[in-house]
């Protein structure tokens, strides 16, 4: 059997239990009246929020940015790679992996960033990345790429790459914290306060 | 810091406060450190401690110990003890002004300031709120106002302001009524109007005169400021807030109308009705969106060529970021001033002055305040305005104290000020 079924069953099972621990811990009934709409912010937050002229710090570190999209499509690659064959993706994979690398770089000799850092920080990124690298340089490693694949499933929920099911949560809630407020989307500042 | 800390007390303050949100933030940090350049804090002052995603991690790292299954098997996160008590002490009141900026920068989306407070409520409950913050609250509590104004002194002022409002308009009945049974409009101030700026409380009035409009004041429930907002005890945050709502209700008004104040407007508009579990019977406006409003419906004129300097606004996190209000100080000093340039970034993107999250009454780290307030004095530099507006009265205070430091040389005002000097009106009709 591919050795990553099994290993996805568990990351599936413990992402679901964190998610449903964090849903646990409830949401508050708010009073204040909502100035603005919450389900706007919401879209904003997925949306014009996300694109890279939205936000200075990607403004101020383009490469970072270029980088990570890079590393994301990278890896959703890779996934595909496990089962099906693709010049394409393939291609993509290698580009994730540099990227990974260059995002690696940049943690070492960064200083604000190396003393950010902890061992999850390099144990996820040199699990994705191998994952990446393995992926792309198929069919010379396909014997070896479902058990990458295994590897970074079964730590996924160990380490920060949880953030790949924790970012939604995350984003839904500061979309429909600063809708409600009015703040998202911009153009709606002007609106509800016209 | 005390001897003994009480950490089981901490955590439960720290649990009362986590939802779903706060868990969802708490885990979804990548360590990117793209946040790092958005904080005023570390622009100015480039150390790892002045990361946003560090003091993230503290926090974060205590609700994996705590709260999670892998943590109470030890395998991840730190315990709550004194180093860490310390430490968050540290980062999010040391360190940290709750503006929010970090936010809207972070490339997942984590609001950050939200679980700051988290770790705020926790250091309260364990008795580690710095001492002068909490004695700001403590006055609150104990004398209605921030500043300990007795009722006396405050009716005094409204006294001599009215006579002084009198002898500016010209108009022997101009008022500034204090507890006018029924009046459409409750007006609140910050304190620091009537113990340091009462021209801009005077200037509030002057426009209130021009409108024609049926407000007051409260001898009682007159401020407008909660500190509450920065040491996160919600208990005695909502107890202040109850304050406001005892006067609305003994007044009988229709709206409450909040000075110009940033963290007041998010406590009065936003916070409020959360720290008491119950929505309010009237409006919350800000005095900005009454402004505007006048202006809007023809209620006051207003000349801009009574105010020829550059002018540059600045944001105050929690009445824009925070608070949603953005346009109407834009509108009004569009009609206002002759001579308009913003400043970069603004609005939603604004640098904090340095003064927010309670830095102002929090002494131990004034040299940190003074320092981060760098960001907002390079902006002020770069518009080459030589009057900055803020409505804000903390944000005032901190743009002061920059105005020197940094050697800047501008005039700081509030935005009724600005509409008071241009204000165009009939010459008055009454008695001399
Ligand atoms: S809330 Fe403001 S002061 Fe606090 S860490 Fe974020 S950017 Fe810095
Ligand atoms: S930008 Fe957000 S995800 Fe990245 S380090 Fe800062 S807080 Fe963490
Ligand atoms: S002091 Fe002013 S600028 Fe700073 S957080 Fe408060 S409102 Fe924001």
């Amino acid at each position: 059997m591919n050795p990553a079924l099994p290993a996805g069953l568990w990351c599936g099972l413990l992402l679901g239990a964190q998610l449903l621990r964090a849903r646990a811990l409830g949401r508050r009934p708010l009073f204040a009246p909502a100035a603005g709409d919450p389900a706007a912010g919401v879209r904003y937050a997925f949306t014009g929020a996300m694109l890279p002229w939205a936000k200075e710090s990607v403004r101020l570190n383009p490469g970072s940015y270029a980088a990570g999209i890079a590393y994301h499509l990278g890896i959703a690659a890779a996934f595909a790679l496990v089962f099906v064959p693709s010049r394409a993706l393939a291609a993509l994979a290698l580009l994730g992996a540099l990227a990974g690398c260059s995002l690696l770089a940049k943690r070492i000799v960064m200083p604000h960033l190396r003393g950010l850092s902890n061992a999850d920080d390099f144990v996820s990124n040199a699990l994705a990345t191998a994952f990446a690298g393995i992926a792309a340089a198929g069919p010379a490693t396909s014997r070896i790429l479902p058990w990458a694949c295994a590897a970074l499933l079964v730590y996924i929920p160990l380490g920060k790459i949880r953030h790949c099911a924790f970012f939604f949560l995350s984003r839904y809630h500061l979309g429909a914290f600063f809708g409600r407020r009015g703040t998202f989307p911009p153009a709606a500042q002007e609106r509800l306060h016209g | 810091m005390v001897e003994t800390i009480d950490l089981e007390k901490g955590l439960q303050a720290f649990r009362a406060r986590l939802g779903e949100a706060d868990a969802a933030h708490l885990n979804a940090c990548v360590h990117c450190g793209l946040c790092a350049q958005s904080c005023h804090y570390y622009r100015m002052d480039p150390q790892l401690e002045n990361v946003p995603a560090r003091k993230l991690d503290l926090v974060a790292q205590v609700f994996r110990r705590h709260f999670t299954v892998l943590g109470r098997l030890g395998l991840q996160g730190a315990a709550l003890d004194d180093a860490m008590a310390k430490a968050w002490l540290d980062a999010v009141y040391g360190r940290c002004s709750l503006c929010g900026r970090c936010s809207l920068n972070c490339t997942v989306g984590i609001n950050l300031p939200r679980v700051f407070k988290a770790a705020r409520a926790a250091l309260t409950a364990m008795g580690l709120a710095p001492a002068d913050l909490q004695a700001t609250v403590d006055n609150s509590l104990r004398h209605g106002n921030n500043m300990a104004i007795t009722r006396e002194d405050w009716v005094e002022t409204v006294d001599w302001l009215q006579d002084e409002l009198r002898a500016e308009t010209g108009d022997p009945l101009a008022e500034m009524p204090m507890d006018r049974h029924g009046a459409k409009i409750l007006f609140t101030v910050n304190p620091r109007e009537p113990k340091f700026f009462p021209l801009s409380l005077q200037a509030s009035a002057k426009v209130f005169w021009a409108a024609g409009e049926d407000w007051t004041l409260a001898s009682e429930g007159w401020d407008l400021t909660n500190y509450g907002l920065f040491n996160c005890n919600d208990k005695e945050a909502g107890t202040i807030t109850q304050s406001l709502v005892d006067a609305m209700e003994r007044l009988g008004c229709e709206t409450l109308v909040i000075g110009e104040c940033g963290h007041g407007f998010a406590s009065a508009r936003w916070e409020g009705p959360e720290w008491l579990q119950a929505a309010y019977p009237f409006k919350v406006r800000s005095f900005l969106e009454v402004m505007d409003e006048y202006l809007e419906q023809g209620r006051i004129r207003v000349d801009p060529g009574m105010n020829t300097k550059a002018v540059t606004l600045h944001d105050p996190c929690n009445l824009v970021r925070h608070g949603g209000v953005t346009e109407p100080q834009r509108r009004i000093l569009a009609k206002t001033v002759s001579c308009f340039r913003e400043m970069t970034p603004n609005r939603a993107e604004n640098f904090c002055c340095g003064g927010g999250g309670g830095q102002l009454a929090m002494g131990a780290y004034k040299e940190r305040r003074m320092r981060s307030g760098g960001m907002k004095a390079q902006q002020i530099r770069d518009s080459g305005a030589k009057v900055v507006v803020a409505p804000c009265h903390n944000c005032i205070d901190q743009l002061s104290e920059l105005n020197k430091e940094y050697k800047l040389n501008v005039q700081i005002k509030t935005v009724a000020e600005m509409v008071a000097d241009a204000l165009v009106t009939e010459p008055p009709t009454g008695e001399p």
